[in-house]
């Protein structure tokens, strides 16, 4: 108990050390766009955490994250790179918008499940394609899923400027893509008063602990992890790869389907232009920050919707160019994926300070 | 629907269809070599948006499209050079460090935009060039021979990297590290030099493809001018199997694809947009399913290489 | 050691590289509020504040306000590539929070997210567009695009020489098909055997894309193009590349990039738009108002290329000037689209 808890301590400080790394080379360019790194990052860490709204909002951002994060952990779990999540989200996305729309009076007790089914349902078929692509016919999925995302930006748009736009986009002859706005009866309640923060959170949560459950407390979630630790093993071991490989992307793209949906009724309220933003990646980085566990991708998507506020915020507070955020992003995810090679190796620390102090700097590894 | 299809419209989807081809087979073949190494950088977009922008900016201050090429080599090979820190050194899981990569380009060229040039702002890119006698071919002529330098460039590429790839020793290094490190690492190869190596190429490439879309073709840059090529990039990669002719093969394809549906909605023939715009993604992956068979690809593709350990 | 200095020298390299040139930030000042009669306003947009396009139209728009009612009085802020309505979202309520007077959502997407916020803001006004729906504090606006693409498409039948005018379309939707059926019904009227033909890209903010498009629609025949969105100047660099073709514009006069191929423009005046919005949060109207953009109250406006005056035939501007006077006197109406 006390080394696993040392191991998660070390994890921690070691992702922090990526941190400040990160932020000290964006610091470089905050300094060439002319402004303040220190004034800066006091905005994108207190932004996000110094009020009720910061608060919220960035809890708004974590729950797809957390969503998407969770389907990247089953994929990447059972040995397949889902890249296709922002096409799951919009298939997603627009499952939730139209199955909302087709019942307007039916109660929110059954409309509700049917759209979450409905979105979830899109997704898991757009995911599952890559799956079965890969299953049966041998295609990269990295290739499939890059290009169903451009077929399923596509396929949204045409969807929502044309069979379903909000007739009165027609009528008023202003044409805006989106959907009609859902029924009022199946709104994601907002948990508090005068936010966004929707109760899509306590749904991310519930489902983050079932994901957990299903991977290490059930068969078919030992069967999967065996695929993706050694497919030739499993195979030999009898598992079904080719199902389980379907069925990991099935999963993936369901999970992306419902990020779509809770931005769909706990957001937006319809299916709309750029619904997606960007999460379908964003949340790729999030389940690697928690460790490709279903509960570490938890803070890591809290601490990620942060990062994402933060960085906006800063766009305002110090008149930055926006493409700041990105940079910021883009640096902490190079520091922060190459720091697991600090923790795997734990001689490469003492190294590195052997490196770069040029003596032997007696010390353990990692602090 | 006036005399549809003519010869001269033809010729122009054909000679179109090769144009949009360079930008990908230049980035294509770049991940090539770098995935024959046994890395794949999912961060080519993100170089080919720094090429993009070095390339237009180079050229916006020297006048001169050359210079916009050096200065995109040079940005596509640093680019190169940080996956390569990341990725071989660090041992850093690939995928996520070119989403990383991805991210930083877009960030950091948008951002170098704003800084130093601010507004829209139109150059005078690369002159496409009449290659004599060859561009009277008829027919064929005007599809390839009346180009510009970088579509010459790529169009040459593909034998030459195939000679490299194949008759070469250090392509010989290159297809053993990216298959048996191990076995490449006893007889004194440097698995990670070679993959630096690689990703630097590649990288450079990648450069050259990002310039090709701003001094080769839009004449201007904008934010996000890649719009996703470095991605089908990568995904041509995997559909030409790792071979230079295939790349090819994958680019032409998928570029004729694209042309042809630009015509056909020129045109005016009956056909919903969007269902024109995502043929060449269908197109690509139906080629892709109907080739069957086991797909080879570099028996270490993306795993990082440890000494001492196997895989 | 070798790869801490890669590292280092990758680091260095990089700054040498951006340290060259010179820096122009030229956003705009956020003092803080020391005198009483100051409009403070704030701009959110989807894509960028020099797009030569949408955003960068309104951005002009601002700096005309500024300048007419004085630095002093009018404050602005703005927020760009928030193409994404969460972001946007968190934005426009922390403009609201910071207590801006009135809050520019300039993107149709932004309808819902303004529905939301608008209602926890009461005495700040919201205004976005294009778009219909509107709320006690929220304004929509909506530029009439087809009546403009009317008079160019006009213009254009009558000039061509190939009798081809081709549309470079981003996506099939809303400002974009309002100004494409305009263009074509003004084609149709312009003259009987002249062809519009369109393609659409699928991109909003694709350049190169619409480059080539453009010149896939050149190699078919068309001698004047248009077309809206980023992307549209994509296109029109791909028309200034052959002299004798020319490019029509929307939005904002782009004919600082190409001079010699665009002929004229259909111009937004949003500083008379924002004006109108002042003026009627001074009477104590905070939204409730579909503003509409027209030729009749000149928000909209047909801006000809004085370089190119010569390349319009006389009969052309004749028509164009009488179609633009039935639109204003009502006696035309450019139809849209019934689906």
């Amino acid at each position: 108990m006390n080394s696993q808890f040392r191991g998660v301590l070390k994890q921690i400080v070691v992702l922090l050390a990526a941190l400040v790394g990160a932020l000290l080379i964006g610091a470089v360019f905050l300094l060439l766009a002319k402004s303040d790194p220190i004034k800066a990052y006091g905005v994108m860490f207190a932004g996000p955490v110094s009020d009720k709204f910061g608060l919220t909002e960035t809890l708004v951002r974590a729950v797809p994250l957390l969503l998407v994060g969770l389907g990247i952990v089953i994929s990447f779990r059972s040995g397949i790179i889902n890249i296709g999540a922002e096409g799951q989200i919009l298939a997603g996305a627009i499952g939730a918008a139209y199955v909302g729309n087709s019942f307007p009076d039916m109660p929110a007790i059954l409309l509700l499940p049917l759209v979450f089914m409905a979105g979830a349902m899109s997704g898991a078929v757009w995911g599952g394609i890559a799956g079965w692509l890969k299953a049966r016919l041998a295609v990269n999925e990295i290739l499939s899923t890059v290009m169903l995302n451009q077929i399923a930006l596509q396929l949204y748009l045409f969807l929502i400027r044309g069979p379903l736009i909000d007739p009165q986009e027609v009528s008023y002859g202003t044409g805006v893509p989106q959907t009609a706005l859902i029924p009022e009866q199946i709104w994601l309640s907002r948990l508090i008063p005068g936010t966004r923060l929707h109760s899509g959170l306590i749904f991310a949560l519930v489902v983050a602990v079932l994901v957990y459950v299903f991977l290490w407390r059930t068969s078919t979630g030992y069967r999967m992890r065996a695929v993706g630790a050694g497919p030739e093993a499993a195979r030999y071991a009898g598992i079904n790869v080719q199902w389980y490989l379907v069925l990991a992307m099935a999963l993936a793209g369901g999970m992306a389907g419902l990020a779509g949906v809770v931005e769909v009724t706990g957001v937006h309220h319809r299916a709309l232009e750029g619904i997606s933003a960007g999460y379908g990646f964003s949340g790729i980085v999030a389940a690697l920050f928690g460790r490709l566990h279903p509960l570490g991708t938890i803070p890591a998507s809290i601490l990620f919707g942060a990062l994402l506020l933060g960085a906006d915020m800063m766009q305002r507070a110090v008149n930055i160019p926006a493409a700041m955020v990105m940079v910021i992003q883009g640096l902490v995810v190079l520091f922060v994926v190459s720091s697991d090679y600090f923790l795997k190796n734990p001689s490469s620390v003492a190294n590195l300070k052997v490196k770069l102090f040029g003596k032997k700097v007696n010390g353990e590894g990692g602090k | 629907m006036e005399g549809v299809m003519n010869s001269a419209i033809i010729i122009s989807i054909l000679a179109t269809g090769i144009r949009l081809a360079t930008p990908y087979l230049l980035a294509a073949l770049g991940e090539m070599f770098t995935q024959r190494s046994g890395v794949y950088n999912l961060g080519v977009e993100g170089i080919m948006m720094m090429g993009a922008f070095a390339g237009f900016f180079a050229t916006l201050h020297s006048g001169s499209p050359l210079m916009g090429i050096v200065a995109s080599l040079l940005i596509g090979a640093l680019m190169g050079l940080l996956m390569a820190l990341v990725s071989v050194t660090f041992k850093a899981e690939q995928g996520i460090s070119g989403i990383g990569l991805y991210m930083l380009g877009w960030g950091l060229s948008g951002l170098l935009y704003r800084l130093y040039v601010g507004g829209i702002t139109s150059i005078d890119g690369l002159k496409t060039i009449k290659i004599p006698l060859l561009s009277d071919i008829p027919f064929l002529g005007p599809i390839i021979f009346d180009q510009n330098v970088l579509v010459y460039t790529a169009l040459v590429l593909v034998p030459l990297s195939g000679f490299i790839l194949f008759k070469t020793s250090w392509g010989l290094n290159v297809r053993a590290v990216g298959n048996k490190p191990e076995a490449a690492d006893t007889l004194g190869v440097s698995v990670e030099r070679i993959r630096y190596q690689c990703l630097i190429l590649g990288g450079m490439l990648a450069g050259l493809a990002g310039a090709f879309l701003t001094i080769g073709q839009a004449n201007m840059y904008a934010d996000n001018i890649t719009a996703g090529r470095g991605f089908i990039a990568i995904a041509l990669v995997y559909f030409g199997r790792w071979s230079p002719w295939g790349i090819l093969l994958g680019s032409l394809l998928f570029s004729m694809a694209d042309s042809f549906q630009s015509m056909v909605q020129v045109l005016g023939i009956n056909f919903p947009y969007e269902l024109a715009v995502i043929l060449p993604y269908v197109v690509t992956i139906i080629a892709l399913a109907i080739s069957f068979g086991r797909v080879w690809a570099p028996a270490a593709l993306g795993k990082p290489f440890q000494r001492g350990t196997r895989g | 050691m070798k790869r801490v200095l890669a590292l280092i020298l990758a680091a260095l390299t990089l700054l040498a590289f951006t340290g060259c040139g010179t820096n122009t930030n030229k956003s705009a000042e956020t003092t803080p509020a020391t005198k009483v009669e100051k409009v403070r306003i704030a701009l959110v947009l989807p894509a960028t504040v020099d797009d030569l396009a949408w955003g960068q139209s309104m951005v002009e728009g601002l700096k005309v306000v500024q300048k007419t009612m004085g630095a002093d009085k009018v404050e602005i802020a703005t927020s760009e590539k928030l193409g994404s309505a969460v972001d946007a979202g968190a934005a426009i309520r922390q403009y609201a929070t910071q207590g801006y007077d009135i809050i520019l959502a300039h993107g149709s997407q932004y309808q819902s997210v303004l529905m939301d916020i608008a209602k926890d803001f009461p005495k700040t006004t919201f205004a976005y567009g294009s778009g219909f729906a509107t709320a006690p504090n929220i304004f929509a606006y909506d530029p009439q695009a087809q009546d403009g693409g009317y008079l160019l498409g006009i213009l254009a039948a009558m000039t061509t020489k190939s009798g081809i005018v081709g549309i470079i379309g981003p996506v099939e939707s809303g400002d974009a098909v309002k100004y494409n059926y305009g263009v074509q019904q003004g084609v149709a009227k312009g003259k009987a055997d002249v062809k519009s033909r369109i393609a659409y890209t699928g991109s909003f903010n694709d350049i190169v894309g619409a480059g080539n498009l453009a010149k896939t629609q050149m190699s078919a025949g068309a001698d004047i193009l248009t077309g809206s969105s980023q992307q549209a100047v994509g296109a029109m660099r791909a028309v200034a590349e052959t002299k004798g073709n020319y490019w029509l514009s929307t939005d904002m006069d782009q004919s600082s990039i190409a001079p010699d191929h665009v002929l004229a423009a259909q111009v937004y005046r949003w500083e008379k738009v924002v004006t109108k919005i002042i003026d009627l949060r001074k009477q104590g109207t905070l939204g409730g108002q579909h503003l509409i953009l027209s030729l009749a109250d000149g928000t909209i406006e047909l801006k000809y290329n004085d370089k190119l005056a010569d390349k319009i035939p006389a009969e052309a501007k004749a028509a164009v000037e009488q179609a633009k006077a039935d639109i204003i006197s009502g006696k035309l109406k450019v139809e849209l689209p019934k689906k």
